[in-house]
């Protein structure tokens, strides 16, 4: 065979990336060229190279006389094909057979595919017209036109340049088709422009634009890795980051030459395989001057070109590996399509080029540099491609946010799943394994992962749907562990720790850039963990300025700026899992929550969620731990852990329901809420007080909402039941039991979490007062001398003999005295005035 | 066969080529071979480990790259930096009617392009580095194998060399013979041949010119092998043939900037006049003992025990008479990760010396860096300043504009050994960097893992490094698994060691670390009992100081020579860990 002029796709590489706009059209003439190639080969091999030695005439999409032409060109050829038709679809069986063979590496076999160009392009017409979407309804089907009509139609009116093609809808309605066009797609592409500007012209002659189909969405995506040899030449589909992107090079398509002797301006050459061919002799024929001719470059048509590097996703990179890379080109409107950083899925072709030794040398080195041409690019993170296209907005809504696709088996596998009667448990024991115990705590959690709904009433008013959770607890009880864990399996989780964050750190910050001068926001922890959940640990050593920016965030849901120029509202919808020690490091029992954490209670309010996770001297839990740490140290295979999900299993479980389930709650489940919620309300009211105790707040019925909403989610079910609300009475009350006690009088109270002082509490303050004022009206005359806060706790010791009465709080009650103006208050000296 | 009618060693691609031919005559056809292997690498196998000539193959380093031959057998040990991809290349063509392979090679022998049904295989590229912080003892390990044979190869590679051409070309021609071309393409064949050597030849020389004196790194090529077998910061050995790519730096002109944009050629800033290419055959993973010049036979049962005598002898010595700080520091160069559960590297036990001042880390700062120099194969040394911490990049970033991961300090091998002066730094301001870093630090000592910067996004990997932190008073930057208040009571000695005690001290080291252990229910009933008793009466005691017991239970142990914890050295634990306390009081 002719070694170098083959037209072999390895050594046609080169050419191609320069030209792969033109080249489709240049091989749709050689595969006819390469139909008649086998039959000749059937004949005798000798023949064969003479159908490559004669290329053909090179045109372009882009002459402009070209598209009749074409056309007409290529209807000649099925004419041909047709005779040999029988023949070749008979011989197409072993040549199908030898697939496995059909290294692209061999170009008689690329060029003798059992592909019929006729065939394909009778089934590309038949799908052009006659597609139907399934769910376009079924009664007008027959008068109305199919759905690509209709996009040509609307491509015809914005004059747009592709057309998109779902290769989803090419399988439903040809996957012989769709087979071919994966395999060969060099080939059949090009037979689909055809069959598309066959269309555009009969719909409107002097439609002047070429129109390209574009395909995406194949059926099956390869991730980086996987590609390898036999990949070459197909069409591929790929998940990755733009990681590098060129400058944009200005491609030549046609060049024009213009004598130095004469001035004669030579016809448009046009590349070929990569390469512009210079004219030796002037073509005019009064001068035919050797080596005169020169190019002129503003009369030259060029077109974009950009190599952009795809790196492969974090999540498909093994253990111990670092990322693959492969190259993209992108020509046209395709050039500038994503940004680097850009997660982007991508539709082309897998070429292979043979590097040369040098520029001027023919002979190739044994390597291949790979590329894929890039047919389709879309934004995996925005859920649409380019924005300009409208077909793929309807489409928008079948994809995953968190690029988490669901395969029907998987969802089957997850709502089995989800069928079985403890699969409440089930998830709790999964969640966190490693930590034994704090059961209630990981329901808490688990209710946290699936969250609530988030409802935006048309008024404006939003309620938000994520919970969060403090935990407060002694040092040493794996509180961080479960911080790490929730981090790890949140889609999109945020860990930071107190002592490490600002406030600007965790909500945005205005910077100047130090390039353009532009001033420009940069996202902190709690707007990057959108849709996610920001784990802050050791939340109480957060500065007090940093804290008060969380307010807005956990009720709002938004981070408000307002510096530099520039006003902003940022979502956060963001579940906050915060744990805290308490305030001596160690729990005081005798102290409240707010004393002992130590938060202002407007943040504390904030939480759906309080967990006091306590540790208490219980030689259960010491052995439990001791067995635990011993296992993990010695392998011993102590604890059995079947009947747990593993994270990948868990993690699905969850994007799914967050995805899928939005629980709406049952008359009856609605009915329990109320009835709990007056239950609760009225709890306060316990008898012989004077005094009414605020058990629930309206925040706290919101809360119970959220969990009960989660709690359906967990169950993947539509519907919020009447056990749902119980249970999350249950883990509220278990939550509060613990966190909102009041240790005087042994009640939930909520005041103690809303205000940090107990209505108890606040009526034997109030009592103190009136003691110390009553004593010192006694005691003291208007502008006497002073007395010793000392004198004066005797006295109402002495005074008052049940109740214990301190220093301080005397101190507090006598502030109180001097605030209103009836003493003064001086070191340790108490006067009236 | 009666012998090999080859050299493996001077001219392992002539073995390659003759495999190749026995496979291809033996009725496979080539597409058989993707992805696998003809029986190469048996070959080299044997001729390698079962007959032992693995000693005589050289080690390519600063010093061997000035001799050694293009195309011929070297052994590379190193440590995986980083994964430059895949590559495709053409492994089996037809030249004429006869297969021909390109496995091995950069450049195919015979002009190749117009066969129909070549072969396209891939092969993986590894960019592989000297281990960082590899200690001249253990460098010096392999330059002993050179020497040993560099007289044998230097002999023989001329002489056998040409001869085997010869005899390649006798066996090769009979064979193309029955073809139409016949002896012009031989010619052209032989004188390719030769030109292409004397040309590698000359490249051979500027190649020692350009190398980084610092450090040596190869491009590995790596054939048929599981992606999970190699991974990033293994150290390995790679056994296989040396090429060097004829690219002339002057032949990629404007051509090539065109070119490289898409291919985007990640060996362009790696020409092989910098770092050589190595096809590699075999490859194994190196441990710490395959560093050791001779492994001692075990004389008496006893034997482990005297060597850890003796060590703790030394180590005492070196930590001024400290006899508990000896003992912490014993197990500490033992430990390792041994498995991971969760987040939690299970192992590890980092030693923290503190109530050492500026002037005395002078002295036993000193010592001690050189004590484990002698007796680690990999150490590195931090010292801890406000500027180090914001200048310096500790971790490895990848550079998008090359392609490739510039690495970190803390990029190292498993089973290094890092030492952290932290009685360097003073009061001052951190700037994003050295909070960066800090951070990467304390990742480090708490979870051994070290996260990689890959501009969009963080890849954390997981280490094995025992760190060692000498502070004056408690590092609260790097918190350590052990705390130990230092008291010396005397300036170290700095004796001369006798190599023989030294030997024998690395392999102590290198086994007893990597012993397999194991607890028996009875032992782990006590030590269950013990943890909760000592839980019940010191309710600060958590989980962590569980952990470290049980880590020190199992390297006292380990470091007897025992495999199963006992309660002598479960109370040995105890012991001194009230030794420790008493001193933090």
């Amino acid at each position: 065979m002719a070694s170098d002029s083959s037209p072999a796709p390895f050594n046609n590489g080169p050419s191609s990336p320069d030209d792969s706009l033109s080249s489709p059209i240049g091989n749709t003439f050689s595969s006819p060229a390469a139909d008649n190639s086998r039959r000749n080969r059937r004949r005798g091999r000798s023949t064969t190279p003479s159908a490559f030695a004669t290329p053909p005439p090179p045109q372009s999409r882009f002459a402009t006389s070209e598209s009749t032409p074409t056309p007409q060109r290529s209807r000649s050829i099925p004419r041909q094909a047709a005779v040999s038709t029988p023949s070749s679809a008979s011989e197409g069986l072993p040549s199908s057979e030898g697939g496995d063979d059909m290294d692209e590496a061999t170009p008689t076999f690329v060029w003798g595919t059992n592909i019929s160009v006729q065939d394909v392009k009778s089934a590309i017409h038949m799908f052009l017209k006659h597609f139907r979407d399934n769910n376009q309804s079924q009664g007008t089907e027959i008068f109305e036109e199919g759905k690509y009509m209709k996009a040509i139609h609307r491509v015809l009116e914005i004059e747009g340049e592709w057309l998109d093609v779902d290769a989803h809808d090419v399988f439903g309605y040809d996957s012989d088709l769709y087979t071919k066009m994966v395999r060969y797609p060099l080939e059949v592409l090009a037979i689909f422009d055809i069959v598309l500007m066959d269309i555009v012209s009969l719909i409107n002659p002097l439609f002047e634009k070429h129109v390209q189909v574009r395909i995406y969405n194949l059926k099956t995506s390869t991730t980086m890795r996987s590609l390898n040899p036999s990949d070459i030449e197909k069409m591929v589909s790929l998940k990755g980051m733009i990681i590098r992107c060129s400058s944009i090079i200005p491609e030549i398509r046609e060049a024009i030459f213009r004598c130095l002797v004469c001035g004669y301006f030579s016809d448009p050459i046009v590349v070929d395989r990569g390469r512009i061919n210079e004219p030796t002799v002037c073509m005019k024929q009064e001068c035919l001057a050797r080596n005169s001719m020169t190019l002129v470059h503003n009369r030259c048509r060029f077109a974009d070109k950009q190599i952009v590097r795809l790196q492969e996703t974090p999540d498909e990179i093994p253990e111990g590996g670092t990322p693959h890379t492969v190259s993209l080109l992108m020509h046209d409107k395709l050039v500038d399509a994503g940004k680097p950083g850009d997660r982007v899925e991508v539709t082309g072709i897998y070429r292979a080029m043979c590097v040369r030794v040098g520029p001027t040398q023919r002979t190739v080195k044994s390597l291949f540099k790979t590329y894929i041409d890039c047919l389709h690019i879309k934004k995996t993170d925005k859920s649409r491609m380019l924005a300009e296209d409208p077909m793929e907005i309807d489409n928008g809504s079948r994809r995953m946010e968190e690029d988490v696709q669901f395969d029907e088996v998987k969802i089957h596998q997850l709502k089995e799943l989800s069928r079985q009667p403890d699969i409440y448990d089930r998830l709790t024991k999964s969640l966190a394994p490693n930590i034994w115990e704090l059961d209630d705590v990981k329901r808490g959690l688990l209710c946290q992962l699936f969250g609530g709904n988030a409802l935006k009433l048309p008024s404006g008013a939003s309620f938000r749907g994520d919970v969060n959770i403090l935990l407060v607890g002694d040092p040493g009880t794996s509180k961080s562990q479960l911080l790490q864990y929730i981090h790890k399996l949140s889609p999109r989780g945020i860990y930071t720790s107190g002592r490490g964050s600002s406030a600007v750190g965790l909500t945005a910050y205005v910077s100047k850039d130090p390039e353009t001068g532009e001033t420009v926001l940069e996202s902190g922890a709690l707007v990057l963990s959108d849709r996610g959940i920001c784990c802050i640990d050791e939340f109480d050593k957060m500065s007090e300025n940093a804290r008060s920016m969380l307010h807005e965030v956990m009720e709002q849901q938004t981070v408000s700026i307002a510096k530099a120029g520039i006003i902003a509202s940022l979502n956060a919808r963001t579940s906050v899992l915060a744990c805290a020690n308490p305030i001596g490091s160690r729990y005081n029992p005798r102290l409240s929550v707010i004393d002992n954490i130590h938060l202002p209670p407007t943040l504390l309010s904030r939480f759906d969620l309080i967990y006091l996770i306590l540790d208490k001297a219980d030689e259960q839990t010491d052995r439990h731990l001791a067995k635990h740490i011993v296992s993990l140290h010695f392998e011993n295979p102590e604890i059995a852990q079947q009947d747990v999900l593993d994270i990948a299993t868990l993690t699905a479980y969850v994007s799914y329901a967050r995805k899928h389930i939005q629980p709406k709650l049952s008359d009856e489940a609605a009915e329990e809420l109320t009835r709990g919620y007056v239950e609760m309300r009225r709890r306060g009211n316990f008898p012989g007080s004077t005094k009414k105790v605020i058990t629930a707040t309206p925040r706290q019925i919101e809360s119970l909402i959220r969990l009960s909403e989660a709690l359906a989610r967990i169950r993947l079910s539509e519907w919020v039941e009447k056990h749902d609300v119980i249970e999350a009475f249950r883990l509220l009350e278990v939550a509060m039991q613990q966190s909102a006690t009041d240790h005087s009088t042994g009640t939930i109270d909520m005041d103690l979490i809303t205000t940090g002082v107990s209505a108890s509490e606040r009526m034997r303050r109030e009592n103190l007062v009136s003691a110390t004022r009553n004593i010192i009206m006694e005691k003291l005359q208007l502008g006497g001398p002073s007395v010793r806060l000392l004198e004066l706790l005797d006295e109402l010791k002495k005074q008052s003999s049940t109740s214990e009465v301190h220093l301080q709080d005397l101190r507090n009650a006598v502030a109180t005295l001097a605030g209103e103006g009836f003493v003064v208050f001086h070191g340790d000296s108490v006067k009236r005035v | 066969m009666v012998g090999p009618p080859y050299d493996c060693l001077a001219n392992p691609l002539g073995a390659v080529r003759l495999t190749f031919e026995k496979a291809i005559g033996s009725g496979s056809h080539p597409s058989s071979f993707d992805g696998k292997d003809w029986g190469t690498v048996d070959l080299f196998r044997h001729f390698l480990f079962d007959q032992s000539h693995l000693s005589q193959v050289p080690i390519l380093n600063l010093a061997t790259i000035r001799w050694i031959q293009p195309n011929t057998l070297v052994r590379f040990r190193g440590m995986i930096q980083d994964m430059l991809g895949n590559e495709f290349y053409v492994g089996a063509y037809k030249d004429g009617s006869v297969w021909r392979t390109n496995k091995y090679m950069d450049f195919s022998q015979f002009p190749i392009g117009s066969s129909p049904g070549s072969r396209v295989w891939e092969r993986r590229l590894l960019y592989c580095v000297p281990v960082p912080g590899i200690n001249s003892w253990a460098e010096s390990a392999s330059e002993v194998a050179i020497d040993g044979c560099m007289n044998w190869t230097s002999q023989q590679r001329d002489k056998r060399g040409r001869m085997d051409f010869e005899a390649m070309d006798a066996k090769d021609f009979p064979v193309s013979g029955s073809n139409f071309e016949d002896s012009p393409s031989a010619k052209r064949m032989k004188e390719d041949g030769q030109d292409y050597k004397t040309e590698a030849a000359c490249s051979g020389t500027t190649v020692v010119s350009e190398i980084d004196k610092d450090s040596f790194p190869c491009l590995v090529k790596i054939y048929d092998s599981p992606e999970s077998e190699l991974k990033l910061n293994d150290v390995f050995e790679f056994v296989g043939v040396l090429t060097f790519d004829s690219e002339i730096p002057a032949e990629k002109g404007d051509h090539d900037e065109f070119c490289n944009d898409y291919c985007d050629d990640d060996l362009v800033h790696l020409p092989s006049s910098k770092v050589p290419r190595l096809h590699c055959i075999i490859h194994r993973k190196l441990a710490a003992h395959d560093f050791l010049h001779t492994s001692p036979i075990i004389e008496k049962p006893h034997w482990v025990k005297d060597v850890r005598e003796s060590l703790l002898k030394h180590l005492t010595d070196v930590l001024g008479n400290d006899g508990v700080a000896a003992h912490y520091m014993l197990l500490h160069l033992l430990s390792r990760v041994h498995s991971r559960v969760d987040n939690v590297a299970v192992g590890k036990l980092s030693l923290n010396i503190t109530c050492l001042s500026k002037e005395s880390v002078s002295v036993f700062g000193t010592q001690l860096s050189l004590a484990i120099k002698n007796l680690l194969p990999f150490s590195t040394c931090i010292p801890l300043t406000v500027e180090y911490l914001s200048r310096s990049s500790l971790a490895p970033k990848k550079d998008y504009q090359t392609n490739r991961l510039i690495p970190g300090v803390l990029q190292l091998a498993e089973g290094s050994h890092l030492i952290i002066d932290e009685t360097q730094l003073e009061t001052g301001t951190l700037n994003s960097v050295g909070v960066d870093n800090a951070r990467l630090l304390r990742n480090l000592i708490e979870f051994q893992k070290v996260e990689y910067d890959f501009t969009y996004y963080k890849m954390e990997m997981t280490a094995d490094v025992q760190l060692l932190i000498l502070s004056e008073g408690k590092s609260n930057i790097l918190p350590a698994d052990i705390i130990m208040p230092f008291q010396p009571s005397s300036v170290g000695s700095s004796e001369v060691v006798a190599t023989k005690a030294l030997e024998a001290w690395r392999w102590y080291l290198a086994t007893v670390r990597s012993l397999p252990h194991s607890i028996e229910s009875e032992m782990q009933k006590v030590v269950e009992d013990d943890l909760v008793a000592a839980r019940q009466t010191d309710r600060s005691i958590g989980s962590q100081d569980f952990s470290r017991w049980l880590t020190m239970g199992r390297l006292i142990s380990s470091s007897f020579g025992e495999t199963s914890l006992s309660l002598e050295h479960w109370q040995m634990v105890k012991e001194l860990e009230r030794q420790r306390r008493e001193r933090l009081k």
